[in-house]
């Protein structure tokens, strides 16, 4: 689906952990095309005083409703702003933007990993997968159980398996920690959360992809032959996919403002060649000049 | 010198250096518009295209005559015309594809391009972005294609549309930038060049070509000698004073200077204590800097002849009136097309409901109104060049 201006109507608003808001929007142009992944960029406020868009996950998206939801952190005057719409305010929205996520059509398993906000980038993942007969497991990972993101607001299907640093709810460490209990399961896994969480999961899951998941699943099809950097086929056969953050600007492509580097050794724009990326094509280690150095010989 | 006609040409035959004096009769008022606007032998900053609204004998002089057509469009010199003074600014609109069909560009004056250089550039690390009050820091670092991709990517594209694309040009030494615009010369698609200068010359220590009037000067000149394309060179807004600067630019040959480039300024992550960019500086852009960029076009406008396209902080028609009042010819919106992509195209229209509000057949009346008239031979007045803090 093309990306489009549009209008949509705020229906809900609540406060569902402290400081973190999931608001419900009427936006039906947005809600039957977007997929898991996809992102809006949505305008705050008048320009004299914040003059750029806020991008947003598609938290979930019903075409039958036509609702579209955000889930946010309060983080400044721009998120602040969310807060304060009622029932009834418009907002213009833009969307929906960058890549989705890339289920292989021969997936099981699916194996979500979300740390805190992260819940936001995979959610409308777990809603996609169950609507196509996969299994879902979602393992979400928080400094304690008062930031766990409510089970009530997942569908039933999904098995939610719980961390804490402080061990208040499930289990007792990093989220990253449960990976390799489900990794054999998963057919593929799916992440989103702070940068040294998913750089932390690219190191457990390094070096797995061959004889793991979805790899092992395409030996016959395709196999030795590589597919182009970033490409949707490419994406398929990686066992993990993230999806990333970054500051934007335009959220279109135009600025370039929103990079993160390649292991090619290629700036890659997260709002149009992401946000969701193959865990290989980021490159976790070493400095911007550092990986640039390296992709030169 | 190559000296083929590749742009539009409008159908006056302009001469190419035009003394001071004769523009000593701007601004321009609606009641007198018949005749000033487009006297053969002068040269207004805009010009009325004969068989267009305006032209003299067309229209009638005094605002009871019945509603001319409205000719919005300008005249940069060099055959180079927009069809109407709204552009789009460098880095902020991509290669004009971006938008798809959010924006129709072609209802655009022209587009100005991200940062063309020799070689690719992979730019800045990140962050790279991040808000301000009432503006944003970036610190793209010129990421680009190059410019042979520039050429053969996109240019093919400009070539299908009726809005201009202007080629924002950046380098890192003389040699870089004449180069670039060699390369750009006589591709079909590419209507001008606009000369980023705001880079640090290698060659002298990494001194800002922009902030030197001999080495903006001498860039300039050095790139007009190896094109024909209209050539807009863009001005810094971190300097001192930028009168001389803009007159070297303009006795070095430049057809139009663009104003401004964003101000040089930093951010600091609260959390970590430590800059926030990848690069630690950045360039303001946004409403924050729209009165340095008024001032700095009030300023550059008593100095220069050649026509001056502004830039800085555009959010709303008023602010693109307020620089034609400054003396602007045209005018281009940057960081607010990111909350706004409409934004450009809103303008156009909003700029001519206002010259019809106000009865006139082109927005040429509106600019220089608030410069200070000009006395005796065309010296700048004395009255508002000063900055005395
Ligand atoms: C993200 C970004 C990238 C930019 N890149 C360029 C560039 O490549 N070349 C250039 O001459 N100016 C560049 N600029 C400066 C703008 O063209 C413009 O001069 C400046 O932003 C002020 O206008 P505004 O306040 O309307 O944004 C960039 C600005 C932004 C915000
Ligand atoms: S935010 Fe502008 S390119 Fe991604």
């Amino acid at each position: 689906m093309t990306m489009r201006l549009v209008s949509a109507e705020l229906v809900d608003s609540r406060e569902i952990l402290p400081d973190q808001w999931l608001q419900s929007f009427h936006a039906p142009e947005l809600a039957s095309g977007a997929r898991a992944g996809q992102f809006v960029h949505v305008r705050t406020g008048d320009l004299s005083g914040l003059v750029l868009r806020r991008p947003f996950s598609f938290n979930t998206a019903d075409p039958v409703t036509g609702m579209i939801t955000i889930h946010f952190r309060t983080v400044g005057r721009g998120t602040e702003w969310f807060t304060r719409l009622r029932p009834g305010d418009r907002i213009d929205v833009l969307g929906p933007l960058g890549r989705p996520f890339e289920v292989d059509p021969r997936s099981r398993h699916l194996l979500l990993v979300a740390g805190g906000l992260g819940i936001a980038g995979v959610r409308m993942l777990a809603d996609e997968a169950l609507r196509d007969g996969r299994q879902v497991v979602l393992l979400f990972g928080a400094a304690s159980a008062r930031e766990v993101y409510p089970s009530s607001l997942l569908p039933d299907e999904v098995e939610y398996v719980v961390a804490t640093d402080d061990g208040s709810l499930g289990h007792r460490g990093y989220v990253t920690d449960l990976v390799p209990q489900y990794e054999a399961w998963a057919d593929q896994a799916f992440a989103c959360g702070p940068h040294p969480m998913l750089a932390a999961l690219s190191r457990v899951v390094a070096g797995r992809r061959e004889r793991m998941g979805v790899a092992t699943l395409g030996r016959k099809r395709g196999g030795g032959r590589s597919d182009a950097f970033g490409s949707t086929a490419a994406r398929r056969k990686a066992f993990l996919q993230v999806s990333m953050e970054q500051n934007m600007g335009c959220a279109v492509g135009a600025c370039l403002g929103c990079v993160v580097m390649g292991t090619n050794g290629q700036p890659q724009r997260v709002c149009r060649e992401g946000p969701v990326f193959g865990v290989d094509e980021v490159a976790w280690e070493g400095t911007w000049s550092q990986v640039l150095a390296e992709a030169a010989t | 010198m190559k000296s083929r006609k590749r742009v539009v040409t409008s159908p006056v035959v302009r001469s190419t250096i035009t003394p001071k004096r004769q523009r000593a009769g701007w601004p321009l008022r609606a009641t007198n518009s018949r005749g000033s606007v487009s006297t053969p032998g002068t040269r207004s900053p805009v010009r009325i295209e004969p068989g267009r609204g305006g032209a003299p004998g067309t229209a009638g002089a005094t605002t009871e005559a019945p509603p001319a057509p409205l000719d919005l469009s300008v005249d940069i010199g060099r055959g180079l015309v927009f069809a109407n003074p709204i552009l789009v600014a460098s880095g902020t609109f991509g290669y004009g594809i971006e938008y798809g069909d959010v924006v129709d560009v072609n209802r655009i004056g022209a587009i100005c391009c991200k940062g063309t250089t020799l070689k690719p550039r992979v730019g800045n690390p990140p962050p790279r972005v991040t808000e301000t009050p009432g503006g944003m820091l970036n610190s793209i670092g010129l990421q680009n294609p190059g410019v042979n991709a520039v050429i053969e990517k996109y240019a093919p594209l400009w070539q299908a549309w009726q809005t201009k694309v202007i080629v924002n040009v950046a380098g890192e030494s003389v040699v870089d930038y004449v180069e670039v615009a060699r390369r750009l010369d006589g591709v079909p698609g590419v209507a001008g060049i606009e000369l980023n200068i705001s880079c640090p010359n290698v060659g002298k220590g990494g001194l800002q070509f922009a902030i030197d009037a001999s080495a903006a000067g001498g860039v300039t000149a050095a790139v007009r000698r190896v094109t024909d394309l209209p050539l807009l060179v863009k001005l810094s807004p971190n300097v001192a004073d930028v009168r001389p600067i803009a007159k070297a630019i303009e006795d070095a040959g430049a057809d139009a200077l663009t104003a401004v480039n964003t101000l040089s300024g930093i951010a600091v992550d609260p959390g970590r204590r430590r800059p926030l960019l990848g690069n630690v500086f950045g360039g303001l852009s946004g409403p924050a800097i729209k009165p340095v960029a008024l001032r700095i076009v009030y300023e550059t406008a008593q100095v220069v002849s050649i026509p001056i396209v502004a830039i800085g902080g555009i959010t709303e028609l008023r602010d693109v009136l307020e620089y034609l009042a400054v003396g602007a010819v045209a005018a281009q919106v940057g960081t607010a097309i990111f909350a706004d992509p409409t934004l450009p195209v809103r303008l156009v229209d909003e700029l001519a409901d206002e010259c019809r509000r106000l009865g006139l057949t082109s927005h040429q009346a509106l600019i220089g109104t608030a410069l200070p008239a000009r006395r005796g031979s065309g010296a700048a007045s004395a009255k508002g060049v000063e900055y005395r803090p």
